[in-house]
């Protein structure tokens, strides 16, 4: 694994790098030239390198290191008797029992054949997805999105990918338990009904008051309908729909410039033109999961992204952000601004903009714009925001001005005051864009109002002991109140606390009674998404925990004075269902036990939407009222940028929401998209930022010369941030692109009461959260506070080493030059051929840059014999003759688009539920162990204080035809199989994990402890023994609450097996792999072979595009990811698989084609669509500032920007300062300058021709 | 001088060559017979409930196809056992029973219905958990029959395994039917009648006439576009 210890030159390698770097550093200020992962690898130590060069990180293959040679053997002595003992029994054939159905026989049921319901997903603070649920013998297994959902349209979320777990996790409320009167225990449902009717009725007389009701924000019809019911009977009462994230600033700058509360709906694309062809973010972060929209909103900007032709329009995206967005890197110029400037950059922008246009046509506005005051700084450039005004106003093509009238799009994030989203709103109206780019759905004030302040007022009364009982339901508010509102204490004061849940939460464990609730996927309801269609949630399985109530149920109850009677033979009024049809059957103005509703609710339930008709709400076009936007911007102060003593704060939703995904393990475990952290939410600054306050890691340098962390793992400095008096001890992650003196947060993480997963993980960030409900606070202050905390981070896990052209990115001037240009041909010095390139393979470096010449096609061993054609080979050629279709089978591949792709790791976690992959826990993330099929790698440019571009890349099994990893696998557990894909094959792994060390990709997992089948975290076996092995060390995750050791110590084989619940969750068509065994992408094969057996059955030979799809295909919310068979060639009207045509597209390339590895995933070329204009204009600025290394990279991307290519072909490693290959600014790297790990290692390139040689030789001979 | 080694021991180099290498034979032999599927599963009759299903009057006697019972087994991957209700359907109180004997023999179906509860029979043709895939739809509909691998069904008072269900006896199969269809398929509508099917069988390995009127087993083979695969990945993964 360290083979360099061996080597000498990669010694002198070292050294040569060590001598090199601090002169490298000095001229270039620390700008690498190629896309980078992280500040490490910038500074390029020779730890790094020995990092990367391991298979695995360092440690991966050893035990804990607590645990000591003699506890092993303890340990072992006690598996090796219980193996003995279980092994008897073993010589008989185990007792297999099959039960079948008995009387009752539900007739849809075929054992072994999964069936499909639809129900949608609510989501936090409003909105909701429409899902399809995949079940199988009754328990749901996988989500996927309704394709008839107009939200969804086939795609889902993160959250809505990951619920399913929720339903399944171990430690849900599962029974009502009391606690009151010195009593503490386990109570029955029948308990609660019998105290609750007492002690309800005592409300009625005073009609509520002294009653109040917190719960959680939805947008839905039952829970408004039961709202009234509940309201009805206690009219005093105080209702709350609390939303701890909520940032309402949208809608009351809705409410200021349209008069009426109004939701943004946005428009990409207009019948498959671009729509919004200039887009400015002001920190809004519209593709993010946290936006209700943002399925709709990727779908349609990944289509205003996608040239696939080079006369296909393209949008532009400037982003104007504190953070690093998935948004923000898509943009192609981004604005690094403190949250409380960014008000100044939309000042700025909207002079701009209406000085251009005739400040006449804006009134008042103009007037109280130019009245606004905005403190001069580096963040806001005045010229570059001229120069965004004018690409707004209008374009030059072809030398004439073409007026973007309506083809733009102003959008304000939720850290921007009410104000901003006016001002924005009136920008939209003065562009023209108002009923073209963006329009607005109305918003009851239900929705409308701001739940913090009726919060706020609700503790108020709370703590005055005015409030006799506090009803809570799928709300945590002790959790996530602001502290300023001293909830906890108001708390305290409440006679009677009831606390309805789903999920384990601190104010139930706080509450007097806490009543197990139902999850999503097992109740009945509704739910309104961000476009206003309306959708059922129906149950797919009874309450795992039954009885169990629904939160509307539960509400219903309440309001219902008769709650608990028995009603014999009446259906209860508290009853989901019945509640749904008659709210439904109001709604429609259907009689509701008359056929025709009857008709609709079938259809609903099975269509997942209900059909509203003319009553749908539709999107309007209001006029802004300049006068309204005028008075609200005369009050918008803009402040002097922050400074070390003043830090900018800012939250955001992140992975968790407002804190109920926390004992999510998936979600724990998905590397945010921007910093790739997992298991942890620190607090994310700028490197200038964390040298500048001292929070820089252990042993970084303060000049960023060097940046290695000099520890085993990763880990932060822990800082004391204080605001206003609130203090957060909390650790400290560096973020290259982060605004400078800004300090970034997460909500949702430091649970207490969440579950053995989510307990004491990460940092709870609403300490400091102000109670206006802003999500920006300024002034703080930020200190190390002595002492360092690990965390997990994967960005530099799986590197593809110092190789080249992995991610590869152009401009949309290059593309349109270059993109229909015939192939190039190119003779290849390796070989001594003759080549013709296309476009994606020219980009990059010359002979590195795609796959070597076919000279000859060895036939394939399996049935060559019956083979139709000539070159239908099963298997070995993608080019298969006209006529060949469908010969013999499919051949699958796959394509992705970086134009497109997010990052948002939605594929991560489809893939995840899909292929049973576990969790594996944060301190075995550290040592390299992340199970996870399809990573998505991310990648800086530029330099590490103000990087160009973010780059996300993802890498699943490239399904190599000719394969590394097949050819050193001792036992043929990994072959390829006749349709393509790269086989594991479990049952024959040994667990030598050659190919892993040979996979140039990285692409595969090993199970180093039995992480599928054992629990993450709780209860262990033989306690007694793991006590004197791993003594109770408090631990960082601090999971006393469930354990009394740290549960990071102990080996995973020593866990309790899965409880059978939590087994349910497990896809049966996909095998559970137990530990030593390597695992990888199958390309979905089980569905694969589903669909092939459906075809086979039913007579089908011609498999329709589309009808196997992969899970990360089928969730990838922008549609960067295609799957399909390679042989469906397009013939006559037929056009042919998406995928074969993404294939022979000019954008595709092979991922390190030049291995000769032949995958059979390839990928297309990023294209960037920056403004020329804005580039040269911000060229000069650098070159006049004397801004050297940005004035270098700037001149470079101005140079390739047509010219992708660089300067011919080379093919070697001495381009020293010619900056060919690459368009200059990312891509391939143009090796201009400084070394980073990732600037080509000659001896690597050698090694690798050498390598891409023998395979051919071997292949030619085989 | 007393011989320490007399000239007999030059025979013992010989004699330990022969004995290792009888010893090696026998164990590998004995391996060979009786570590194998063939000789652990084939015969495997656990005890049923009831005294377990009995095929032979079922299908055999009283003719029933095997589908009223197994009725997926044309759909779905798997054939399923039938539920406590399709055996009510006959046994019944006073329904098809004649004798007390037989009523009490089939007394534990009606308990079973009345409670609505599972009766826990026993599995006997089970593949391991690491084949993934087993399509019973896919093989019926080709014309692979019952007996292909369950034996004369219609034969067995009590349900015992017939065949090894090991991987080399599906690979055999499924390379018998790619060299030659007409040794394994049949028409599909002869699929569950096995006492057709056994007598045809039975004719084909003897190396008589395959033929059957009206069908041609390569016809449909090559109609179908049957591969039947030989590759990991049809049933692991």
């Amino acid at each position: 694994m360290s083979a360099h210890e061996h080597c000498p030159t990669k010694k002198e390698h070292h050294a040569e790098a060590r001598a090199s770097k601090a002169a490298a550093m000095a001229a270039s200020a620390g700008e690498p030239s190629r896309p980078w992962r992280s500040l490490d690898e910038v500074a390029d130590t020779p730890e790094f390198r020995d990092f990367l060069e391991r298979e695995f990180p360092a440690g991966a293959s050893e035990l804990r290191e607590e645990t000591t040679r003699r506890d092993f053997l303890k340990i072992m002595g006690a598996s090796v008797a219980l193996a003995g003992a279980a092994t008897i029994p073993g010589c008989r054939r185990p007792d297999h029992k099959i039960m079948p159905f008995s009387a009752v026989v539900p007739e849809e049921v075929i054992p072994g054949k999964a069936l499909y319901y639809a129900t949608s997903m609510p989501l936090p603070g409003g909105g909701a997805e429409g899902l399809l649920a995949e079940t199988h013998d009754g328990r749901p297994t996988k989500l996927e999105g309704n394709p008839f959902h107009p939200i969804n349209r086939g795609k889902s979320s993160v959250w809505s990918q990951a619920s399913v777990l929720g339903l399944y996790d171990p430690d849900r409320l599962m029974f009502p338990i009391y606690r009151g009167a010195g009593e503490n225990r386990v109570a029955a449902w029948d308990d609660f009904k019998k105290w609750a009717k007492d002690h309800f009725s005592k409300f009625d007389e005073s009609r509520g008051r002294g009653l109040a009701l917190i719960i959680d924000k939805r947008s839905s019809h039952t829970r408004e309908a039961v709202r009234q019911r509940f309201m009805q009977r206690f009219p005093e009462a105080v209702w709350v729909s609390y939303d701890a994230t909520e940032a309402m600033s949208h809608v009351e700058g809705s409410r200021m410039a349209l008069g009426a509360p109004g939701r943004e709906v946005l428009t990409f694309t207009d019948n498959g033109r671009v729509a919004a062809k200039v887009i400015v973010s002001l920190d809004r972060d519209f593709l993010d999961h946290a936006d209700p929209a943002h399925l709709p909103n990727s779908l349609g900007f990944a289509s205003a992204r996608r040239p696939l032709t080079t006369d296909d329009e393209m949008a532009r995206l400037y982003m104007v952000e504190p953070g690093y967005s998935i948004t923000g890197a898509c943009a192609d110029h981004r604005y690094r601004v403190a949250p409380s400037r960014i008000a100044g950059f939309a000042v700025l922008l909207a002079r701009a903009v209406l000085r251009r246009i005739g400040e006449q046509n804006a009134g008042p506005l103009a007037q109280a714009l130019s009245g606004i005051e905005v403190p001069a700084g580096e963040d806001l450039p005045p010229a570059d925001i001229e120069k965004i005004a004018d690409d707004l106003i209008a374009e030059e093509q072809d030398g004439a001005r073409r007026t973007r009238v309506g083809e733009t799009l102003i959008l304000a994030g939720p850290t921007q005051p009410p104000a901003v989203h006016a001002l924005a709103l009136a920008l939209n109206q003065a562009l023209g864009n108002i009923g073209r780019t963006i329009g607005f759905m109305p918003v009851n004030e239900q929705e409308a109002e701001a739940s913090l302040p009726r919060l706020a007022e609700l503790a108020r009364a709370m703590g005055a002991g005015q409030i006799d009982t506090l009803v809570c339901v799928e709300a945590n508010p002790l959790y996530n109140a602001p502290p300023e509102l001293n909830f906890a204490e108001a708390f305290k004061r409440v006679r009677h606390t009831i606390t309805l849940g789903c999920g384990a939460s601190e104010t139930a464990a706080a509450s007097e009674w806490s009543l197990n609730g139902t999850h999503f996927l097992e109740s009945w309801g509704d739910t309104i998404a961000a476009d206003g269609t309306v959708a059922p949630i129906q149950p797919m399985i009874a309450p795992l925990y039954g009885p169990a109530f629904s939160d509307i149920e539960f509400v219903a109850m309440l309001a219902d004075p008769n709650a608990g009677i028995p009603h014999g033979d009446l259906p209860r009024v508290d009853d989901g269902h019945r509640i749904l049809r008659e709210t439904w059957s109001r709604l429609l103005g259907q009689n509701v036990s008359g056929p025709e509703f009857d008709r609709s609710f079938r259809r609903a339930l099975h269509d997942g939407v209900l059909q509203l008709g003319a009553a749908a709400p539709r999107p309007g076009a209001p006029a802004v009222n300049f006068g309204g936007v005028a008075q609200a911007v005369a009050q918008l102060r803009v402040p002097a940028a922050p400074t070390e003593t003043s830090l900018d704060v800012f939250f955001f939703p992140g992975m968790l929401g407002d804190g109920r995904f926390a004992n999510n393990g998936w979600l724990m475990e998905l590397p945010q998209p921007a910093t790739r952290v997992v298991w942890d939410n620190p607090a994310l600054v700028s490197p200038a930022t964390a040298a500048r306050l001292g929070l820089l890691p252990d042993g970084v340098k303060a000049d960023l010369s060097n940046t290695y962390t000099q520890r085993k793992y990763p880990s932060g400095r822990l800082a004391t941030i204080t605001v206003d008096g609130r203090r957060l001890e909390i650790a400290v992650w560096v973020m290259p692109g982060m605004a400078d003196n800004t300090i970034a947060l997460q909500y949702g993480w430091g649970r207490k009461a969440a579950g053995r997963v989510g307990d004491g993980v990460g940092f709870n960030t609403f300490a400091l959260a102000p109670a206006s409900g802003s999500r920006v606070v300024r002034g703080a202050q930020a200190a190390a506070a002595g002492g360092f905390y690990p965390i997990s981070s994967t960005q530099q896990h799986w590197t593809m080493e110092s190789r080249d052209s992995i991610v590869r990115q152009v401009d949309l001037a290059a593309w349109v030059k270059h993109g229909d240009a015939p192939p190039d041909v190119h003779r290849d010095y390796i070989y001594n051929t003759k080549q013709e390139l296309k476009f994606g393979e020219r980009v990059g470096h010359s002979e590195l840059s795609h796959s070597p010449p076919i000279t000859n096609i060895y036939p394939h061993p399996y049935m060559a014999d019956r083979l139709d054609k000539p070159g239908t080979l099963q298997g070995r050629t993608d080019t298969p003759e006209p006529g060949a279709l469908f010969a013999r089978g499919n051949q699958w591949g796959m394509s992705i688009d970086l134009s497109t792709c997010t990052g948002c790791g939605a594929c991560t976690i489809a893939c995840q539920a899909e292929n049973n992959i576990p969790i594996v826990g944060k301190k075995e993330v550290q040592k390299g162990r992340e199970m996870h099929w399809i990573r998505v790698d991310r990648y800086f440019t530029g330099s590490v204080l103000d990087p160009g571009e973010m780059l996300h890349q993802p890498v699943p099994c490239m399904h190599c035809d000719n394969a590394p990893c097949e050819t050193v696998c001792p036992v043929n557990a990994t072959v390829q199989g006749p349709e393509g894909n790269n086989y594991q094959v479990y049952n024959r792994c040994i667990g030598t994990r050659y190919c892993e060390n040979n996979c140039p990709y990285k692409v595969r997992r090993f199970n180093f402890f039995d992480y599928g089948v054992t629990k993450f975290n709780g209860d262990y076996i033989g306690k007694e023994t793991i006590e004197a092995v791993a003594p109770n060390r408090g631990g960082i995750t601090g999971s006393g609450a469930h354990n009394k050791v740290n549960p990071n110590l102990i080996p995973p084989r020593l866990r309790e097996k899965l409880d059978q619940i939590e087994r349910m969750q497990k896809n049966p068509d996909v095998t559970v792999r137990s530990r030593g065994v390597m695992e990888k992408c199958t390309y979905c094969i089980q569905r694969i072979n589903e669909a092939r057996i459906e075809m086979k059955v039913r007579g089908i030979f011609d498999a329709p595009d589309g009808f196997v799809q992969s899970a990360c295909q089928q969730a990838c919310p922008s549609n960067a990811i295609v799957f399909g068979d390679l042989l469906d060639v397009g013939q006559g009207e037929h056009p042919g698989s998406l995928v074969r045509r993404l294939h022979d597209h000019a954008r595709s390339y092979m991922l390190l084609g030049y291995l000769n590895t032949r995958p059979r995933t390839t990928y297309m070329v990023r294209v960037a669509n920056p403004n020329r204009g804005l580039v040269e204009q911000q060229y000069k600025a650098a070159d006049a500032a004397g801004d050297k290394a940005l004035a270098k990279r700037l001149k470079y991307r101005l140079q390739n920007m047509e010219n992708p290519f660089g300067h011919g072909a080379h093919g070697d490693g001495g381009r020293g300062d010619h900056g060919q290959g690459g368009n200059g600014h990312s891509s391939a790297g143009d090796g201009q300058m400084s070394r980073s790990a990732f600037l080509r290692d000659s001896a690597k390139t050698l090694a690798d021709q050498g390598y891409a040689l023998s395979l051919r030789v071997l292949g030619s001979v085989m | 001088v007393s011989v320490i080694f007399g000239k007999w021991m030059n025979t013992l180099p010989t004699l330990a060559a022969a004995g290792a290498l009888g010893g090696f034979i026998s164990v590998v032999g004995g391996f060979w017979y009786w570590a194998t599927p063939k000789f652990w599963e084939v015969g495997y009759m656990p005890t049923q409930p009831g005294g377990g299903f009995n095929h032979q009057l079922h299908a055999g006697q009283l003719g029933m196809d095997c589908r009223y019972c197994h009725t997926n087994v044309e759909r779905a991957a798997e054939a399923n056992i039938p539920p406590v209700s399709v055996c009510y359907g006959c046994h019944a109180e006073n329904h098809v029973a004649h004798t007390a004997a037989q009523t009490e023999k089939t007394e534990f179906i009606r308990a079973a219905y009345t409670a609505d509860e599972s009766i826990p029979w026993r599995r006997v043709h089970k593949l391991p958990d690491y084949v993934r895939n087993f399509p019973h739809d896919v093989h019926v509909n080709a014309g692979v029959s019952c007996f292909s691998c369950h034996g004369q069904m219609d034969a067995l008072p009590v349900v015992s395994q017939r065949e090894s269900l090991s991987m080399g006896w599906c690979l055999d199969c499924h390379r018998a039917t790619a060299n030659r269809p007409e040794a394994v398929l049949v028409p599909r509508e002869r699929v569950t009648d096995l006492v057709w099917v056994a007598e045809h069988m039975q004719n084909v390995q003897r190396g008589g006439d395959a033929s059957v009127p009206g069908f041609s087993a390569r016809a449909v083979f090559d109609q179908l576009r049957m591969t039947p695969p030989e590759n990991c990945g049809a049933c692991h993964y």
